[in-house]
C-alpha cells in the first residue's frame, strides 16, 4: 500500500505540474485581438492588478451576478484555502523557517473547521445544479461528478479529523519520504485515509483536463486583465502588426 | 533525466505550497524523547497514537463531570506524565512538554497543539512511584 501510494502521488503530481503548466503555456499563447475590458475598468496596470485581486479573493463579478452561487462557493474557496494551510503540515520540516506559522493553533483550528465551511459550500452547489432549473439544463455529468469527488475528498477528510483519528505523525512521515525521496516509512493505511489520498491523487489527474482550470484561467480573461487605455495605446496582436507591415 | 525529474518535482512542491526544506528532524526515526519507566502502556501503542486525546478528555469527564475517581482512572493524564516523563542531569523531573520531551516531541512534528497543561502540571506530583530509581535505595 505504501509502495503503491508513492507511486501514485509522484505519478498524479507529475501529470498536474506537467499538465498545468502546457495548458498556462496554451493559454499565454492564444492571442486576444480585442480590447474588450469589461466596463468599468481600471486605466492603469496597478488599477488591473488590484481589480484581479478582488477578483481572486472577493470573487468581484460572481457577487454581481448571482448572490447565492457567491455564497457558496466563495465559502467552499475560502475553507479550502484555510484548510491547505493546515495540510501543510504533513509536508514542511519543523525546522523550516516558515513552521512556526503553521505550527499554531489557530491556523489548525480554522483549517480542521473550514472543513464545515467547504462541506456547506459544496452542498449548497450540488443543490443549486439540482434545483435551479437553468442551471440544472447546463449540466454536465464531469459537473456533478466533480463537486461529488471534492464532496467524498471533504467527508472522509472530516471523518479523520473528527471520527476516527488516524496515526499523523506515521503520516508526515510517509509525507516527508516522499519529498525527500527516501523511504522506510509506512503509510498507517486506514479506510478514510485511502479514500482521501486515492482521490485526492484522481484529483491531481484529472485537474489539467477538467473545469478547475479556471484557477490559472481567471489571470488569463481578457475582459478582466486588460487595462482601459485603448486611446492611449493602439491595442494590436502579434499576428496583426505582421499583416500591416 | 533522473536529476531533471527530481528538480521537476521539488519545483512543484514548492509551487504548491509544500514549501518544505527536508533536514533531519524531518525524519520521525530521529525524534528523540526519553523511554518510559513502565513495561508498557495502559492501550496498545497503536491505539494510543490515534485515540490518547479521546482517552484523557473522556478520562477527565469521568473524573470532573461524573465524580469516579481511584483505581478505575486507567487514562489519567497523570499516570501518563509519570511514566514518560523525562528527567535531567540533576535528577529533576523536566516539563513533558518540554522540547525533546515526551509530548513535545510528536506535538510539535505534526503541529498539534496541547492545552492539558494551561492547567495541569507537567511533571509528576511529589516522589514518582514509577521512577525505577526512585524505587532502588540511594544509599546502594
Amino acid at each position: 500500500m505504501t509502495f503503491l501510494f508513492a507511486t501514485l502521488f509522484y505519478i498524479s503530481l507529475g501529470v498536474l505540474i506537467v499538465g498545468v503548466a502546457l495548458k498556462i503555456r496554451q493559454y499565454w499563447k492564444t492571442p486576444a485581438p480585442l480590447k474588450i475590458p469589461t466596463m468599468p475598468a481600471p486605466t492603469t496596470q496597478a488599477g488591473v492588478v488590484f481589480r484581479m485581486a478582488r477578483e481572486v479573493i472577493l470573487f468581484e463579478s460572481l457577487f454581481r451576478s448571482t448572490k447565492w452561487t457567491w455564497m457558496f462557493g466563495w465559502m467552499f474557496h475560502f475553507g479550502l484555502l484555510l484548510a491547505f494551510v493546515r495540510h501543510l503540515r504533513y509536508v514542511m520540516s519543523p525546522d523550516f523557517i516558515l513552521w512556526p506559522l503553521i505550527n499554531n493553533w489557530l491556523v489548525q483550528f480554522a483549517g480542521q473547521y473550514a472543513s464545515l465551511m467547504i462541506l456547506f459550500g459544496l452542498l449548497g452547489l450540488l443543490a443549486r445544479r439540482i434545483f435551479v432549473d437553468r442551471v440544472r439544463y447546463i449540466s454536465a455529468p464531469s459537473d456533478y461528478l466533480m463537486l461529488i469527488l471534492l464532496l467524498v475528498i471533504t467527508v472522509s477528510g472530516i471523518m479523520m479529523s473528527f471520527v476516527t483519528p488516524i496515526d499523523i505523525v506515521s503520516l508526515k512521515a510517509f509525507m516527508m519520504d516522499l519529498i525527500t525521496l527516501d523511504s522506510g516509512h509506512e503509510l498507517p493505511v486506514s479506510v478514510p485515509l485511502v479514500i482521501h489520498l486515492g482521490l485526492v491523487a484522481l484529483l491531481a489527474l484529472i485537474f489539467p483536463f477538467s473545469k478547475l482550470l479556471h484557477a490559472p484561467g481567471l489571470f488569463f480573461s481578457p475582459s478582466r486583465n486588460q487595462v482601459d487605455n485603448p486611446r492611449e495605446r493602439r491595442h494590436i496582436s502579434d499576428w496583426a502588426k505582421k499583416l500591416e507591415s | 533525466m533522473k536529476t531533471f525529474l527530481t528538480h521537476l518535482l521539488i519545483a512543484g512542491l514548492l509551487l504548491t505550497g509544500g514549501a518544505a526544506i527536508a533536514t533531519d528532524v524531518a525524519d520521525i526515526s530521529l525524534l528523540k524523547y526519553p523511554e518510559p519507566a513502565g513495561e508498557k502502556c495502559v492501550e496498545p501503542a497503536e491505539k494510543m497514537r490515534r485515540e490518547h486525546m479521546d482517552l484523557i478528555q473522556h478520562q477527565r469527564d469521568e473524573t470532573m463531570h461524573n465524580g469516579v475517581r481511584g483505581i478505575t482512572a486507567k487514562h489519567s493524564l497523570k499516570g501518563c506524565i509519570d511514566c514518560h516523563v523525562g528527567y535531567d542531569d540533576q535528577d529533576k523531573a523536566v516539563s513533558i512538554n518540554a522540547e525533546g520531551q515526551f509530548c513535545q516531541s510528536c506535538h510539535n512534528y505534526a503541529a498539534v497543539s496541547i492545552d492539558c497543561f494551561s492547567c495541569h502540571r507537567t511533571t509528576p506530583d511529589g516522589e514518582n512511584p514509577m521512577r525505577k530509581s526512585a524505587m532502588t535505595n540511594p544509599h546502594q
